[in-house]
């Protein structure tokens, strides 16, 4: 069997995708950071996670998805587009989300042109993980939103609603370049990150989490 | 099962090429079996065979079936989903506790209607749809494998790597097509699934721009997939002058899909997981629709799971226009293979005239500023007194729009022989109408 599980992208701190390589023994390790991470925000058996996410972005987002069944809940699945509004709308509509994760701007572009009210769509979800692009945008709609960022390769997500974005910290470590987000992985991968500035803007970075600002790409 | 000799030509030998006689017998026991777990489970099923006063036990044959069963429609599952706030449409036979993923249908024809998902148990059959058709086309393990899709049905990447094949993923979106000409390039990969006409016709451009040679690009493909919508000659063009191997694929029902094979000669069906039926178009209910057996005649596809346990649906009318052959495929294959002719939803008629959006496609996209081949057919009722089109349009001024307009206009009419009202939107402004591999063709106003 080929050692190399996909080969997908991040986004480098000049607005570039860059093609990333990941083998399957590092989907298989982030699959048990993500989830931890999922059952520290309350990810049960029997709830519901709603996944926004673009295929371009499935080697960050796969492990959570194994997370999500290895939690025991079930989990859906929407482009983060603006014309995937109507389907974000629809699931949370006919069913009650634990969790929607990876919201960003063009989905909250696409609620605008539905004329539905954010609060609307997100007032039962306990989690709303929002990207840089949208979180200050449900705040504004009085929303409590969670950070959720794709800091490069690693995925950050904050304790709980206006809490720093966390990396796993046993996978990766942050630096601060010039306040951009920096990622160094720690463990082996098939790709090699060493001090690689992300396009993620951010303040209060520590080795481990940041408060995000803006973002390009993501 | 595990993956096959490289040097195999199929994937799963014995059930593609199967005899036909065999192939019938085996559908009629999983039919059987799904009847009796379906009637058993699904809400939906069980109130409709009651109105039709049948249960299994009047099912013995492939023609007590088909002229006692009733047809589901998704306007029915619709319908049931309403009236009883069952999210599943009354299509569930598992408890909802079971369910690893709730997907959803891609919405095209309105609001999408949720899939309920089993990883890893809801299949009592073999691996087939993707997996026999892109061995078929020579994928074979260690190949680099172009992902250009959206996300919304979920993990698709999983079946190419249980072919040993590595994915390289991509965003079904025109911004992607300047990176994935370079990593086709750089990786080499053997097949591709799902570049469609637009993206074929946006790639004219994005190359000439990024000084790529599509023809360097597209070099290490053996099978290019596209699905969703009609390709126009445009972009049939480009694809032989790049020497891109094209391969068509359409759903099938919402019950599996169905791909073309190295023939090039209609789609296979895998009908060791689908029992597929052709009836008149024009039939009201089960009652009076006529079963259309003559090969590659004009009919409504009519569909049923034979192997999905988590919400299978029994007679799904489809609303698709096809022609079905079950004639022996030059690949040896044994399968029925179905052509794509249009909806049924989609048909206007003007003036007595029937006109679907695959017959002014390369009517407008031979217009080069409506080169991606976007329009919509504006349909408030199906019979008209004027064709309306939306037409996309990109790199023309405001000045010219009017000189636009009557070029479109003429090319329609040279088509299809009916004068076209046409309003032209820019194309950002029909993309934004997704899903992304499609665009709705008709719209209400």
């Amino acid at each position: 069997m080929t050692s190399t599980w996909g080969v997908g992208q991040y986004v480098d701190r000049a607005g570039v995708r860059v093609a990333w390589d990941v083998s399957h023994a590092e989907i298989r390790r982030d699959a048990g950071g993500a989830t931890t991470r999922l059952e520290a925000i309350g990810v049960e058996p029997g709830r519901r996670v709603l996944w926004c996410s673009m295929l371009s972005e499935a080697a960050q987002f796969w492990p959570f998805i194994i997370a999500t069944m290895l939690r025991g809940a079930q989990l859906s699945c929407a482009d983060a587009t603006r014309g995937e509004a109507v389907r974000v709308a629809m699931f949370t509509r006919q069913m009650t989300y634990h969790a929607v994760l990876g919201v960003n701007g063009a989905l909250l572009d696409g609620l605008d042109d539905l004329g539905r009210p954010y609060a609307d769509v997100f007032h039962e979800v306990c989690v709303l993980g929002a990207r840089p692009d949208a979180h200050d945008r449900l705040v504004a709609a009085g929303l409590r939103p969670t950070h959720f960022v794709l800091a490069g390769p690693a995925v950050a997500i904050g304790d709980e609603p206006g809490a720093p974005a966390r990396v796993d910290s046993t996978e990766w470590e942050l630096h601060d370049v010039d306040n951009h987000v920096a990622v160094t992985n720690l463990a082996e991968r098939a790709s090699r990150f060493n001090r690689t500035a992300t396009a993620i803007c951010a303040r209060q970075i520590t080795t481990e989490t940041f408060v995000p600002i803006s973002s390009r790409g993501n | 099962m595990s993956v096959p000799p490289v040097e195999s030509t199929f994937y799963d030998a014995e059930y593609e090429t199967m005899p036909r006689d065999r192939l019938a017998d085996l559908q009629l026991e999983l039919l059987l079996d799904t009847i009796a777990f379906t009637y058993e489970r699904s809400s939906l099923i069980r109130e409709l065979w009651r109105k039709a006063r049948i249960t299994p036990a009047d099912i013995r044959t492939l023609d007590d079936f088909r002229e006692k069963v009733p047809f589901i429609s998704k306007d029915a599952v619709r319908r049931f989903r309403d009236r009883h706030a069952d999210p599943y449409g009354g299509l569930l036979c598992l408890p909802p506790a079971e369910l690893t993923a709730i997907m959803s249908t891609s919405g095209t024809t309105g609001d999408p209607t949720l899939v309920a998902e089993k990883w890893g148990g809801a299949s009592i059959g073999r691996p087939a749809i993707m997996y026999r058709d892109f061995w078929g086309m020579g994928v074979r393990p260690g190949d680099y494998f172009s992902l250009f899709l959206f996300t919304f049905r979920g993990p698709t990447y999983g079946f190419v790597q249980s072919l040993d094949a590595v994915p390289l993923l991509f965003d079904y979106d025109l911004d992607e097509i300047e990176r994935l000409l370079r990593l086709s390039i750089e990786y080499g990969p053997t097949a591709m699934y799902n570049f469609g006409g637009t993206m074929i016709l946006a790639t004219e451009q994005i190359a000439a721009r990024a000084g790529i040679d599509p023809r360097e690009a597209f070099a290490s493909y053996r099978g290019i997939v596209w699905a969703g919508e009609p390709l126009g000659a445009r972009a049939r063009a480009l694809a032989r002058d790049w020497g891109m191997s094209l391969f068509e694929h359409s759903s099938v029902g919402d019950v599996t899909a169905s791909f073309e094979c190295s023939a090039h000669d209609g789609m296979h069906v895998w009908e060791d997981t689908v029992l597929v039926e052709g009836i008149d178009p024009d039939a009201v209910d089960h009652r009076d629709a006529a079963a259309v057996t003559d090969d590659d005649a004009r009919c409504e596809l009519v569909a049923t799971a034979l192997t999905n346990r988590v919400a299978p649906l029994v007679r799904y009318r489809s609303d698709d226009i096809v022609r079905i052959t079950r004639t022996p495929c030059p690949c040896g294959r044994t399968h029925a293979r179905i052509r794509t002719v249009g909806r049924k939803g989609d048909e206007v008629v003007v003036a007595g005239r029937s006109v679907l959006p695959v017959d002014v496609w390369s009517a407008i996209d031979s217009i080069d500023a409506c080169r991606l081949g976007l329009f919509q057919i504006i349909r408030p009722a199906r019979e008209l007194d004027e064709l309306r089109l939306r037409v996309g349009y990109q790199d023309t001024a405001q000045s010219r729009l009017s000189t636009l307009a009557d070029e479109i206009a003429a090319a329609v009419i040279a088509a299809v022989g009916v004068t076209p009202a046409v309003e032209l939107v820019p194309n950002a402004e029909l993309l934004r109408l997704g899903p992304p591999h499609k665009i709705p063709r008709v719209a209400a106003r």
